[in-house]
């Protein structure tokens, strides 16, 4: 074999082998992020959701860097469209 | 014991002089007529005075004989001045609500502006609300005039009666508990992230949790310096005010044990309304608020009582204040 495509062949090789080791690890980060965001989550939209939060006045404060999350959250915890009347991000 | 030494603070007599006085105790006892005159005292020693009335049942305006509201109001110039705020929980919420509101309204497109409102106002009617934006706002008028740059030098608040205040003075500790529980989840949910990125996951949500973490250090930074403030016995204390009859006596005792437990130094004592012993009716009135007056004494031990005598007439405005500041010197 020539040096570019043992150069090249090494290379898919690698890339293989890490994905063969490091991919399960990185599902498993990537979920363990989501639940701790979906929990966040649900603190922040409690007395939305209809649980009486007595922190709603201060979690309030949290909503707006949390409004790009909530699709994905809402689709995330198995509901099919938004469960907030009043969010119409579907 | 007229000046206190640099710095600002009160000429209580004691080493330390708080800048900080909370005035508390059962209702209907003298609190505001008591917080007025220690207000008016330190005014004429030539400190600038900001009295503060925490209290849904304002009686401030009432002493100063003038309307009060939520921005501070001069209501005395002498060699020092005392300037009054009735807290107004409403209008803070209204402040409050309205800047989320407007966060939200950059961040979302033109038909989720009114369904965003709607959210927000859920939070306006949530358990807790009221309370909270009584501290928010007790918190802003109070850490800033302690500041040791401010433009005032001792801080008078005027507290609801003892339930209210103490569930109040409760806030700052569990809501730094809970921004930190919250701060904690957002640790975590980074540390993943992190370890994401290590193993060449993606990049999201880097500037969404940093914007997160930026609001909830900014507000338990906040709660804990109110906190951190309140059970410091250099910058704060607690004036307990009481008339020498059983139900204020025992309330009295209750509020003492919980401030002790909540680690919140009280200064004073301070017994109202003394019956003189001038015929028979105030003379038998005059030993039965002795007797309380000993077992109030046993159970609060180690705290300076100031007794004040039954005044003629209505404690309202500057003469009569100042008669009752002279028995609190």
């Amino acid at each position: 074999m020539t040096r570019g495509r043992w150069a090249a062949t090494r290379e898919a090789l690698r890339a293989g082998l890490e994905e063969l080791y490091a991919g399960p690890y990185r599902a498993t980060m990537r979920r363990a992020r989501r639940e701790e965001d979906d929990l966040f989550m649900l603190v922040v939209l409690a007395e939305a959701l209809g649980v009486p939060d007595p922190a709603a006045y201060w979690s309030a404060e949290l909503l707006p860097a949390t409004y790009e999350e909530f699709h994905a959250w809402h689709r995330r915890i198995g509901m099919e469209r938004s469960p907030l009347d009043h969010v119409g991000c579907c | 014991m007229l000046l206190s030494g640099s710095g600002g603070g009160l000429s209580d007599g004691v080493d330390r002089d708080p800048r900080l006085v909370l005035v508390s105790g059962k209702g209907g006892v003298g609190k505001t007529s008591v917080s007025c005159a220690l207000a008016l005292r330190e005014a004429r020693a030539g400190r600038r005075v900001l009295l503060v009335s925490t209290d849904p049942a304002h009686n401030l305006g009432h002493a100063w004989g003038t309307a009060l509201g939520d921005d501070p109001r001069r209501v005395l110039v002498d060699a020092g001045h005392v300037d009054a705020v009735e807290i107004d929980p409403a209008r803070t919420v209204q402040q409050h609500l309205r800047t989320v509101g407007e966060s939200l309204r950059r961040l979302l497109p033109e038909r989720m502006h009114g369904p965003a409102e709607q959210h927000l106002e859920l939070a306006r009617d949530a358990p807790g609300t009221h309370e909270s934006a009584v501290l928010e706002r007790l918190a802003e008028l109070v850490v800033g005039a302690c500041h040791p740059s401010s433009a005032y030098d001792v801080v008078v608040v005027d507290t609801a009666p003892t339930g209210h205040t103490l569930r109040l003075l409760a806030l700052p500790e569990r809501l730094t508990t809970w921004t930190e529980s919250l701060l904690a989840n957002r640790d975590r949910s980074e540390r993943f992230g992190a370890a994401l990125r290590g193993l060449g996951g993606g990049e999201e949500h880097v500037d969404r949790d940093a914007e997160l973490r930026r609001v909830l250090v900014r507000r338990r930074d906040r709660f804990a310096g109110l906190r951190d403030l309140l059970v410091d016995p250099e910058r704060a204390g607690f004036w307990l005010v009481a008339t020498a009859e059983r139900l204020p006596v025992a309330e009295t005792q209750a509020l003492h044990t919980q401030l002790r437990a909540l680690g919140i130094p009280v200064r004073r004592l301070v017994v109202n309304r003394r019956s003189p012993a001038d015929g028979a009716v105030l003379t038998a009135r005059r030993a039965v608020e002795d007797q309380h007056l000993a077992v109030l004494a046993d159970a609060v031990p180690g705290v300076p009582l100031t007794e004040v005598p039954l005044l003629p007439g209505d404690l309202t405005g500057e003469p009569a204040l100042a008669a009752l500041a002279e028995h609190l010197a």
